[in-house]
């Protein structure tokens, strides 16, 4: 017999033992400070409230909204089709189902932007991405969608057009008079949940 | 750092091109090792010829191993690498069907493909009806979707099942291989009165 | 690193062993590439999906099988992971086999004792039963059985070891395909 064969069935052995006798190693797939306190000063994590009213408007299907405060004050009011994940469940099991799901933009929201800007960095420093703060949180949603100021005659033709997209907003999401949307009674986003590890099924 | 395309490391139609490539070593590596050809391949349920469960286990262990250690220095984030879900029951099934098909037909399918490559018949033949038992299986699916779909278990692991570390599972793994090395090769000296070992 | 020819025209084979490391590498690779093991055969299904997709675009999507597998923006499912590495996994044989001087014109394999018919009769059985089991066993040899349990997947160790033990199991019954 080839003695090459025992060498190398010692190999395997030692390389597959050897695993037990590795020194611990910090793996921390967890982003680096540096990279966490770059992001937090970068303003992209911010979305509108304009661009998310537009985007529940047009069922886009790719926003997951979800909601950090209380279960109580979710309760009492919510955006449409919002997952609620109070800030202080949110290492709690199960509640980390609603990130990390594949094609869905994740944007927090809060009364103001503390509570989400604070959930926002945990969940960066759990490694999940695609995810955003709905900047103002629902009092700018207040102030902006529901109750949007009529602009100076003398504002930019913008301001008019933020402003009649506003009111239709308005219009929309409280429901007074439907004249965009139709099928109004049924509006919703379709949040397709749980996609997770799709990797179109492997093998054969 | 790795796997290189979830995390969208590699992206575009370099997936592809990579696909390609890794395709081709398995498929050099598949027929330079002898697959195929059927008879080498069923001579491993006969005791003449073990060269399946040679590539296969060698394969399985230096894989496995090297995912250890590729997770070890951080190169892998095993979190994103595709763990086949498990469906006891349809699982059970399959396995008994490919073991049939396996000892009948004498090829699988990726062997098929390089038995083709080099010229043999019963390789069209049989990659001709694995599409016709993949078709039945498609059309038939509504009869037995419920069936498919039960006992899911999600994307569990032999080590979550068994309670023990991946690192625990490698090292069963590897001592079965070799234990199957050697006993194979005293099988195999005993089936084969002139036998002829390979060498380096 | 290539076993020796002798003069019974034993066929250039690599060393199974050596071959295995090889092998075990291209599964490395893969799984750090893609995040998923090779697969030799989804291409088949793909390609049932995408004529039947053809064919009937209702029947597609009313099969909840096959709709799963439709792209939903209209592409082709045809361009894939898994049909590239399908058409590089034969020209991997071709070259290999070129190399090694095993390509020929089309032949059959088959033990003495039974004819080219029988032969060719019983890989079209033997695929149509791997065909229906490797869609209820979520893969086959190499989609399942390897690399399934490569990463340590339960269902991938399960599927290897009911379908080497039922090959041990029924092997007897067919003996005569083979010796």
């Amino acid at each position: 017999m080839n003695r090459n064969y025992i060498y190398l069935s010692i190999l395997i052995l030692i390389l597959s033992a050897g695993v037990f006798f590795l020194p611990e190693r910090d793996n921390n797939q967890q982003i680096s400070p540096e990279e966490l306190m770059l992001q937090i000063m970068q303003p992209t994590h911010y979305i509108s409230t304009d661009a998310v009213a537009e985007m529940i408007i047009e069922k886009d299907p790719t926003l997951e909204l979800i909601d950090v405060r209380p279960i109580d004050e979710y309760n009492e009011f919510s955006l449409q089709n919002a997952y609620n994940l109070p800030l202080d469940s949110i290492m709690a099991e199960g509640y980390q189902d609603y990130l990390g799901i594949e094609d869905l933009n994740a944007v927090f929201y809060s009364n103001d932007d503390i509570k989400a800007d604070q959930a926002w960095v945990i969940a960066k420093r759990l490694g999940y991405n695609s995810i955003y703060v709905m900047k103002g949180g629902l009092n700018c949603w207040i102030r902006t969608i529901i109750q949007p100021e009529r602009p100076e005659e003398t504002a930019s033709s913008e301001d008019f057009e933020l402003y009649n997209f506003r009111r239709g907003a308005s219009q929309y999401f409280s429901g007074i008079e439907i004249e965009i949307a139709s099928d109004d009674s049924k509006s919703g986003v379709n949040v397709v949940r749980k996609k997770k590890k799709v990797v179109a099924e492997g093998g054969c | 750092m790795g796997p290189l395309i979830p995390q969208g490391i590699i992206t575009g139609q370099w997936d592809f091109v990579i696909a390609l490539l890794i395709g081709f070593a398995f498929g050099f590596i598949l027929e330079a090792s002898g697959f195929s050809s059927s008879r080498n391949i069923a001579g491993v349920f006969y005791g003449y010829n073990f060269v399946v469960l040679r590539v296969f286990f060698t394969a399985l262990i230096v894989a496995m191993v090297g995912l250890l250690y590729f997770d070890y220095f951080g190169w892998i984030n095993l979190d994103l690498v595709y763990i086949l879900p498990t469906y006891i029951h349809s699982m059970l099934l399959g396995g008994v069907l490919m073991g049939f098909g396996f000892v009948i037909g004498g090829f699988c399918p990726g062997t098929s493909f390089t038995a083709i490559a080099i010229g043999k018949l019963d390789g069209i033949v049989f990659i001709l009806g694995f599409f016709v038992g993949i078709a039945i299986f498609s059309f038939g699916f509504p009869l037995y979707e419920d069936f498919f779909t039960a006992g899911d278990m999600g994307n569990i692991t032999i080590g979550e099942i068994l309670g023990l570390s991946n690192q625990i599972v490698t090292l069963g793994v590897v001592l079965v291989a070799l234990v199957a090395f050697w006993g194979t090769w005293l099988i195999e000296k005993r089936v084969r009165k002139t036998i002829n070992p390979f060498k380096f | 690193m290539i076993s020796e020819t002798n003069l019974n025209k034993k066929p250039n084979y690599l060393n199974p062993y050596f071959g295995g490391v090889l092998l075990g590498l291209t599964l490395l690779a893969v799984f750090f590439v893609a995040g998923r093991g090779l697969s030799a055969s989804g291409v088949i299904k793909l390609a049932i999906v995408t004529i039947t997709d053809f064919i009937s675009p209702a029947y597609t999507e009313s099969n909840n099988y096959m709709n799963k597998l439709v792209p939903d923006d209209g592409s082709t499912p045809m361009f894939s992971w898994l049909v590239f590495s399908a058409i590089g996994t034969f020209f991997g044989g071709l070259i290999s086999g070129a190399v090694y001087g095993r390509l020929g014109k089309l032949r059959i394999e088959h033990s003495p004792k039974i004819s080219s018919k029988t032969r060719l009769f019983a890989a079209g059985i033997g695929g149509i039963l791997f065909g229906i089991g490797s869609q209820f066993g979520r893969g086959c040899s190499s989609g399942a059985a390897l690399s399934g349990t490569a990463a340590f997947s339960f269902g991938g160790l399960m599927v290897l070891m009911l379908m080497f033990g039922t090959g041990y199991v029924v092997a007897y019954f067919f003996r005569k395909l083979w010796i």
